[in-house]
């Protein structure tokens, strides 16, 4: 038997070829997983500097301050100060009276233009107009007198600031002259224009297409907010309730198999699918209003509910049998044991599930396109009104508006979208600190 | 007090469990060609001694052993030394029979296929049938080899086992309580085959039946809370013990 | 239109009072002798507060949804006396209840059976959204076809919507584009997620698995919105610009590449986490039994492992492709819009997400095959993924119970 030839010698400290050849496959196999490890932390990390350096702008705004004289003429023909009549002297009308202030400005200052009086005016957003009438409109007093406000500088203007446009770029843009730099340069070196923190970015309702230096945050975040608070009065207390009953009373039979594996595949269903039951039934049927936060929450809370179902079964399921026995032994019902006893010991883990949900409720986007939240939403919703009930006006949703604004022409919405993000991962971060604090603070190893 | 030849030789050997000190200072000598058991009560750290033999404690990150344990006189802790060399000279038998989920014939020639002990198909088979028949699992097996290993019974497994350690052609046979899973007649099988074995290997066994170690065994050492009390002749231990220990032990004083 | 606001506040104000009431009578039936009480005195007064308020409030918000559903004609009665007669049935339930307190009434045993039936109402709530996903598909889904040839969806090659009629809507070019992308995203995510989990849970040292396991849940825990820019602002720009156009593959930034790499790497955390349960469930003896052999780790790994591992390995791919093929904002804004069957995965291609979302936003008439269509794409999307997901979670269940 030659089939032993291994056995001639097999010094343990000679290391033989083929074991070399092993160790070396050993090598190569951890270098793959270390590999494999780099990739996910690597694409984490790519994916968060680009989310970050593109969307850190939004949070700044260029403004410059203008003072100029309010006419009464262009603005209030008859002078008496009629609310009614005022309002009738539209942002047009406003935006000519600013920039024409704008161009005395600069002549007081001696900064030479070579412009047209419309390209000069052009330096502020579109929405200073607005701004310089609701102030008007809210103190009527002001008119004839001279006034020294704050404007939102248009965006390309903007972008020169923060970097996006320079004057090579700016030659080939038609939405901007390279004169209107120089401008912006001049009255940034007079410290009349500058770049501060954007509350507005964070407060304000959405802006239209042609005014992305206007745009916010508010109504989204209100939304969002909204929402979540449906998701949570809703599929909280049914959640919770469903999960006791399926762990602890629910008999093994095939009914309760097929709720579980119902369950199991609701949670694996694709988003999308919720909104086109919700686009169907809620706004299609019942005729709720599209693109009310009340109809978002309900579908977010069908897609949460079995995300919130199996943790909470699952941290029931934790809660050692020895705790029912003694609760039962002392004579306690089976219902009041479980209330009583398993439910407060679950409930660390049982929020911490929810919390996890509503976080995933949170980001989702896809059904909420379906009902219609693509709608641009200018006016905050009111939680209550007498015809649209709870939560029933037209209202958007944070991750809804980052994809509304990633549509959108002008490149200066990129910014906006991705300074969004940064609004939802913050979000996020809290829920999930929160979900981590809950777990490390409560839960309990049997 | 050995005529045969010392495979085994073991100086100062200490192993601790992080903090926990679980063997201490043993110095044991086992010689080829026999079978050793090792005896004591649970946790008195014979299956740790038994896995320092070929090195199955590097898998655990908390343990640290020191001292020598030497084979054909060379110390398998030594640098230069792989632990993937030693177990293919140092078989394993484990407590619960442990096929992989994989047909009997990938059983056996799992471990000649990865140290490359085979030339051919036809060389691999010679080998497969030679371990099924020193496991004395050929019989039952030869019409099944294509058929998973998990679906033999629970003494058939170990047998499995057996000769998937033997197929690797080792010089020590390590057994950890390979009969606590098992029933009686199966038990009964084994221990027969330990007998066989003996002819070929060095064997060492760890065992909680004293029945078994003085069935199977030709010397015996019996543990005690990490330390090694007494060795020698089985016989003579179980007849004769000189220490106290063994003695409460063995008559069921202690356990 | 119901309103529902004031007769639930009135049956709330019944239901309360009903309970103060019927704990009162329970202490004063026994003169405060507690002990000759069947149960505690609070238990008379949960008995009365749900045989209140929960039929009442199930036939209000019952009424109003079927109200809201069939429309305000199906309502026969008026407004204002269905609200008396919700009210008014409340009360009865109050009354009767009440004069059912009495010290021997079993009454901790009804208001757990009151309880019981919530917890089941709850439970199945689960299967009423199953329901509903397909009823409203189904029913949206009938309309299409009988507007629309379905050889032509299931069996057509062209996409081609055209709102003034003769439009050509098949899935095909569709599904091609979705399993495409698919394919791509897991071509990324199973090797790179099955190599980390491995990586992270043999080989690891603690205090990196402790770093680079949350950092790759992180990746888990991103909406997908955000994978979506990503891939729209960076992923797709940078593969035109620095490999797509100076290789002449292409000159469009979304791709089935870019849709393909970005959903590969959402998918990373997906395939490691799920294979990190399965890996872990492989008892430790099967390890000990290779390595006792004189197997390297490595060797193992492949061998033995992850051979016992792969029924669970292939339900987490399975439920990885489920959630590929359903992912809808990555595709929308990084794979284009084109239907067509094309093999260059740098030229921009459509899924079965991507054409739901466009035909049922922006100005829709909910009349048109083009609107509906969208319904029949929605159930294909569910009866795919559903089987999917099933066949995973049964081979995952199988799996878990052979080491338990």
């Amino acid at each position: 038997m030659n089939l032993y030839h291994s056995k001639i010698h097999r010094s343990l400290l000679v290391k033989d070829a083929r074991t070399q050849q092993r160790n070396n496959a050993e090598l190569r196999f951890r270098a793959y997983g270390l590999t494999a490890v780099s990739v996910g932390i690597v694409a984490l990390v790519i994916l968060l500097v680009s989310i970050f350096t593109s969307g850190m702008t939004a949070f700044q705004q260029t403004k410059l301050q203008v003072t100029l004289e309010l006419p009464e003429a262009k603005l209030d023909k008859k002078g008496q100060r009629d609310l009614v009549a005022m309002k009738k002297v539209t942002t047009i009308g406003y935006f000519k009276v600013l920039g024409d202030g704008l161009i005395a400005q600069l002549e007081r200052l001696g900064i030479e233009t070579g412009l047209k009086a419309k390209e000069v005016r052009e330096i502020l957003s579109k929405e200073s107009a607005a701004t310089l009438r609701n102030a008007v409109l809210a103190d009527p007093s002001l008119i004839g007198s001279t006034v020294t406000m704050e404007f939102l500088a248009n965006g390309r203007i903007d972008g020169y600031f923060k970097g996006r446009v320079d004057r090579a770029s700016a030659q080939l843009d038609k939405n901007v002259e390279p004169g209107q730099l120089d401008i912006a340069d001049a009255l940034a070196e007079r410290r009349l224009m500058y770049t501060r923190f954007n509350f507005n970015f964070i407060l304000a309702p959405d802006a239209s297409d042609q005014r992305p230096e206007a745009a916010g945050l508010g109504v989204a975040i209100l939304g969002s907010i909204y929402m979540m608070l449906v998701v949570l009065f809703v599929a909280l207390p049914v959640g919770v309730a469903a999960s006791i009953y399926l762990e602890e009373f629910a008999p093994k039979n095939r009914l309760t198999d097929v709720i579980e594996v119902n369950i199991s595949n609701l949670a694996a269903v694709p988003s999308i699918v919720y909104g086109i039951l919700g686009l169907a039934i809620f706004i299609n049927m019942a005729q709720f209003n599209q693109s009310s936060p009340l109809v978002g929450g309900l579908v977010l809370t069908l897609m949460t509910l079995p995300r919130i179902i199996i943790p909470a079964r699952a941290a029931l399921k934790s809660v050692p049998p020895s705790i029912r026995d003694a609760a039962l032994g002392v004579g306690a019902s089976r219902m009041q044991t479980v209330l009583h006893h398993v439910l407060p010991l679950a409930a660390p883990g049982i929020l911490t599930g929810v919390i996890i949900g509503l976080g995933q409720a949170l980001g989702e986007t896809a059904p909420l396109l379906l009902i219609g939240m693509v709608a641009f939403v200018r006016e905050y919703p009111a939680a209550f009104t007498s015809d649209s009930g709870l939560f029933g006006e037209a209202s958007t949703a944070l991750p809804v508006q980052v994809f509304n604004w990633t549509q959108r022409a002008d490149p200066s919405f990129v910014e906006r979208a991705s300074g969004a993000i940064i609004v939802l991962l913050v979000f996020l971060l809290i829920m999930n600190a929160l979900a981590i604090f809950l777990r490390r603070r409560y839960e309990r190893r049997w | 007090m050995t005529k045969l030849p010392i495979k085994i030789s073991a100086k100062n050997v200490d192993v601790f469990y992080g903090a926990a000190h679980a063997i201490k200072s043993v110095d044991v000598e086992i010689a080829d060609k026999m079978v050793t058991s090792f005896i004591g009560p649970s946790g008195c750290g014979k299956s740790t001694f038994l896995r320092c033999i070929n090195r199955m404690n590097d898998t655990i990150d908390v343990c640290r052993v020191t001292g020598d344990i030497m084979i054909d006189m060379e110390d398998i802790y030594d640098r230069r030394v792989d632990p993937v060399q030693l177990r293919a000279k140092v078989g394993m038998v484990f407590q619960k029979p442990n096929p992989f989920p994989k047909s009997i014939y990938d059983n056996v020639a799992y471990g000649p296929k990865i140290h490359g002990m085979a030339r051919n198909k036809l060389e691999l088979d010679e080998i497969v049938e030679k371990s099924l028949r020193r496991a004395a699992l050929w019989d039952e097996a030869k019409d099944r080899l294509q058929e998973p290993g998990t679906g033999l019974s629970g003494g058939q497994q170990q047998r499995l086992c057996i000769a998937r350690a033997v197929a690797t052609e080792p010089e020590v046979l390590l057994m950890d309580e390979p009969c606590s899973a098992l029933d009686p007649i199966a038990t009964a099988q084994i221990e027969q085959l330990i007998d066989e074995l003996r002819s070929s290997y060095c064997v060492v066994i760890v065992t909680h039946s004293m029945a078994q170690a003085s069935r199977v065994s030709d010397r015996t050492a019996f543990f005690h809370l990490g330390e090694l009390v007494e060795y020698g002749y089985t016989s003579h231990i179980f007849t004769n013990p000189s220490d106290k220990r063994t003695e409460s032990y063995i008559t069921g004083r202690i356990g | 239109m119901v309103s529902i606001s004031f007769p639930f506040s009135m049956i709330l104000l019944i239901a309360v009072i009903g309970y103060f009431a019927a704990r009162r009578k329970a202490i004063a039936m026994v003169k405060g002798n507690l002990r000759q009480l069947q149960a505690l005195p609070q238990a008379y007064g949960q008995t009365v507060f749900f045989t209140t308020f929960l039929p009442a409030t199930v036939i209000l918000l019952g009424w109003a949804f079927v109200v809201r559903i069939m429309g305000p004609s199906y309502a026969l009665i008026s407004d204002g006396l269905f609200q008396v007669l919700v009210i008014i049935t409340a009360a009865v339930g109050a009354a009767l209840s009440y004069l059912r307190v009495k010290p021997s009434q079993r009454a901790r045993a009804i208001s757990e059976r009151w309880i019981m039936g919530v917890l089941m109402a709850a439970s199945a709530l689960a299967i009423l959204t199953t329901i509903g996903i397909v009823i409203s598909m189904l029913s949206e889904s009938a309309i299409f076809f009988r507007q629309h040839s379905w050889s032509d969806f299931f069996f057509g090659t062209v996409w081609a919507p055209n709102f003034r009629g003769g439009s050509q809507l098949s899935i095909l070019p569709l599904l091609w584009g979705t399993l495409y992308i698919s394919f791509i995203s897991l071509i990324i995510a199973v090797p790179v997620g099955l190599y980390a989990a491995i990586y992270l849970s043999e080989y690891a040292s603690p205090s990196l698995r402790s770093v680079a396991k949350p950092a790759i849940e992180v990746l888990a825990g991103i909406p997908t919105i955000v994978y979506g820019l990503f891939a729209l602002i960076t992923v797709g720009p940078m593969l035109r610009d620095f490999f797509v156009q100076p290789l002449g593959l292409g000159s469009s930034s979304s791709s089935v590449m870019t849709a393909g790499l970005v959903m590969g790497v959402m998918l990373i955390p997906f395939v490691s986490s799920l294979s990190d349960d399965i890996i872990n469930a492989v008892p430790q003896a099967m390890r000990d039994g290779s390595l006792g052999l004189g197997a390297t780790k490595s060797e193992t790994i492949r061998q033995v492992v992850v051979p016992a591992a792969l029924p669970g390995i292939v339900g987490a791919v399975l439920l990885a492709a489920s959630r590929a093929i359903g992912e809808t904002m990555i595709v929308v804004l990084g794979a284009g819009a084109a239907a067509r069957f094309d093999l260059n995965p740098f030229e921009a291609m459509t899924t079965v997400t991507v054409k739901i979302v466009s035909q049922l936003t922006g100005d829709t008439d909910f009349a048109s095959p083009e609107t509906l269509v969208a319904f029949a794409l929605g159930l294909s999307l569910f009866v795919i993924t559903l089987g999917l997901n099933i066949v995973a979670l049964v081979i995952v269940r199988k799996y878990r119970e052979q080491y338990e």
